[in-house]
């Protein structure tokens, strides 16, 4: 697989999360590819190719799709449930990143197959390991099948 | 001759048009008390569809205010959390980044704002586990109190790997409750206990249980900072705290928690203390059993 393909994408409607999250990763230089799209309908259209995205290469997938819960127009469950579902997508790993820690909310998104599920912390340290964790893990520790 | 059989025909004849005219007079009376009882019963069971009817809406308007409970707590969860999380990382960003361009007195505001989101964070984790917990059923299941109870001072001790902490642990009986909230209760007890012995150069904590007939007791003493008992009304309220957050850190919830926790177990919590002569927490829950099975939600 290509280490110059899509690393990470990340699917943040809210501008502060994504700046922090963007920073807590280049900062401890785990990539230097991330893509960040600001809701669930266009993370739909760069994943299929579609829309505005139709001339993007299809097989180049992301490594892992760090993913919040609540966004407009399409919502995080839902495009969980979609990639899942998908032959060419359910093999990527997806991380469900968010506020919540509804227990709702946590069973819901393994029910449709989550990879990893966790709640941002408020405290900004905290956050910024987390990020940086899940970084490593997922792009250098973790074992995902190629795809 | 056949006047005299005649004449006592005639008698018996009467007798009986008596005896008739009797039963049918008590027959009447038997007919109107249980007029009486039909209209008695009528009234009973309206007044009974009357009652079920009541109760039915009541049920319908609990569940609603607990649904709206519910939305009302996952907003707080997620909505607040987020700005929150903001100021704290734009803090922290402008710590690191600017670093160069801010004196000792700026570095020292912006820490202040970091830790005060902090101790937001944790008071919005607070209010949310207070508030939760009247709306859970409880699973009961058999608790081992000791693995409990040594698995939760592991825990702590691990936080204060510089402190000289003495903690006893005697035999604890076992109890019928709810797993995750009995832990809970423990968890913020010990917590305590910990807490309020940070500033002793040894700590001495010890944890015990009594039991007799009808109820098991488990104590938690400590020889920490104690509190004044003129205030022990306080001491179990939400948000009351018995000492100021310069000298012990906390949002004044958890034993509030313990406090509802035990109750729905049907149970007591108490405590006994002195300024600066330790404190011992007690709770005490009622032992359930097959021959006296008493009902907890």
């Amino acid at each position: 697989m290509a280490t110059e393909g899509l690393q990470i994408l990340l699917v943040e409607d809210n501008k502060s999360d994504a700046t922090l999250t963007i920073r807590a990763l280049k900062k401890h230089k785990l990539v230097n590819n991330i893509t960040h799209l600001k809701d669930g309908a266009e993370a739909l259209d760069f994943i299929f190719a579609k829309g505005a995205y139709e001339g993007r290469n299809i097989d180049d997938k992301p490594k892992v799709i760090f993913l919040d819960l609540k966004m407009p127009k399409v919502d995080g469950l839902e495009v969980l449930r979609v990639l899942k579902t998908d032959e060419r997508t359910k093999l990527i790993p997806i991380v469900m990143m968010t506020s919540s820690k509804e227990e709702k909310d946590i069973i819901e998104s393994h029910k449709l197959g989550v990879n990893s599920y966790v709640v941002k912390p408020v405290g900004f340290e905290n956050f910024s390991k987390v990020i940086a964790e899940l970084g490593f893990y997922w792009l250098f520790l973790n074992n995902t099948p190629r795809i | 001759m056949a006047k005299k059989a005649l004449a006592s025909k005639s008698k018996e004849k009467d007798a009986l048009t008596a005896q008739l005219a009797k039963a049918v007079q008590e027959l009447a009376h038997q007919n109107e008390e249980k007029e009486k009882r039909v209209q008695e019963l009528d009234t009973v069971n309206k007044e009974l569809a009357y009652q079920i009817a009541e109760k039915e809406q009541k049920t319908i308007e609990l569940k609603t205010a607990n649904e709206e409970l519910q939305s009302f707590s996952y907003s707080v969860s997620h909505d607040l959390r987020t700005p929150l999380r903001a100021i704290s990382g734009f803090s922290q960003v402008l710590l690191e980044d600017y670093v160069h361009q801010l004196d000792e007195e700026a570095q020292y505001f912006f820490t202040e704002i970091i830790d005060n989101t902090r101790k937001m964070g944790e008071l919005i984790d607070n209010l949310l586990d207070y508030s939760r917990i009247s709306q859970q059923h409880i699973v009961r299941t058999k608790i081992d109190m000791e693995a409990l109870v040594k698995t939760l001072i592991k825990e702590h001790k691990i936080l204060y790997p510089k402190r000289d902490i003495n903690v006893t642990v005697g035999k604890l009986a076992e109890m019928n409750g709810d797993g995750v909230m009995i832990k809970q209760v423990f968890s913020n007890l010990i917590s305590n206990a910990f807490k309020y012995t940070s500033k002793r150069e040894k700590s001495k904590i010890e944890v015990g249980s009594t039991i007799d007939n009808d109820e098991v007791t488990y104590f938690i003493r400590d020889n920490g900072a104690g509190f004044d008992p003129r205030y022990y009304d306080k001491l179990f309220g939400v948000f009351q705290r018995l000492h100021g957050d310069s000298e012990f850190e906390g949002t004044g919830v958890g034993l509030a928690i313990v406090d509802k926790i035990v109750k729905k177990h049907n149970g007591k919590v108490w405590a006994e203390g002195k300024p600066d002569e330790g404190a011992c927490f007690y709770v005490s829950f009622p032992i359930v059993n097959s021959k006296n099975k008493k009902h907890g939600n």
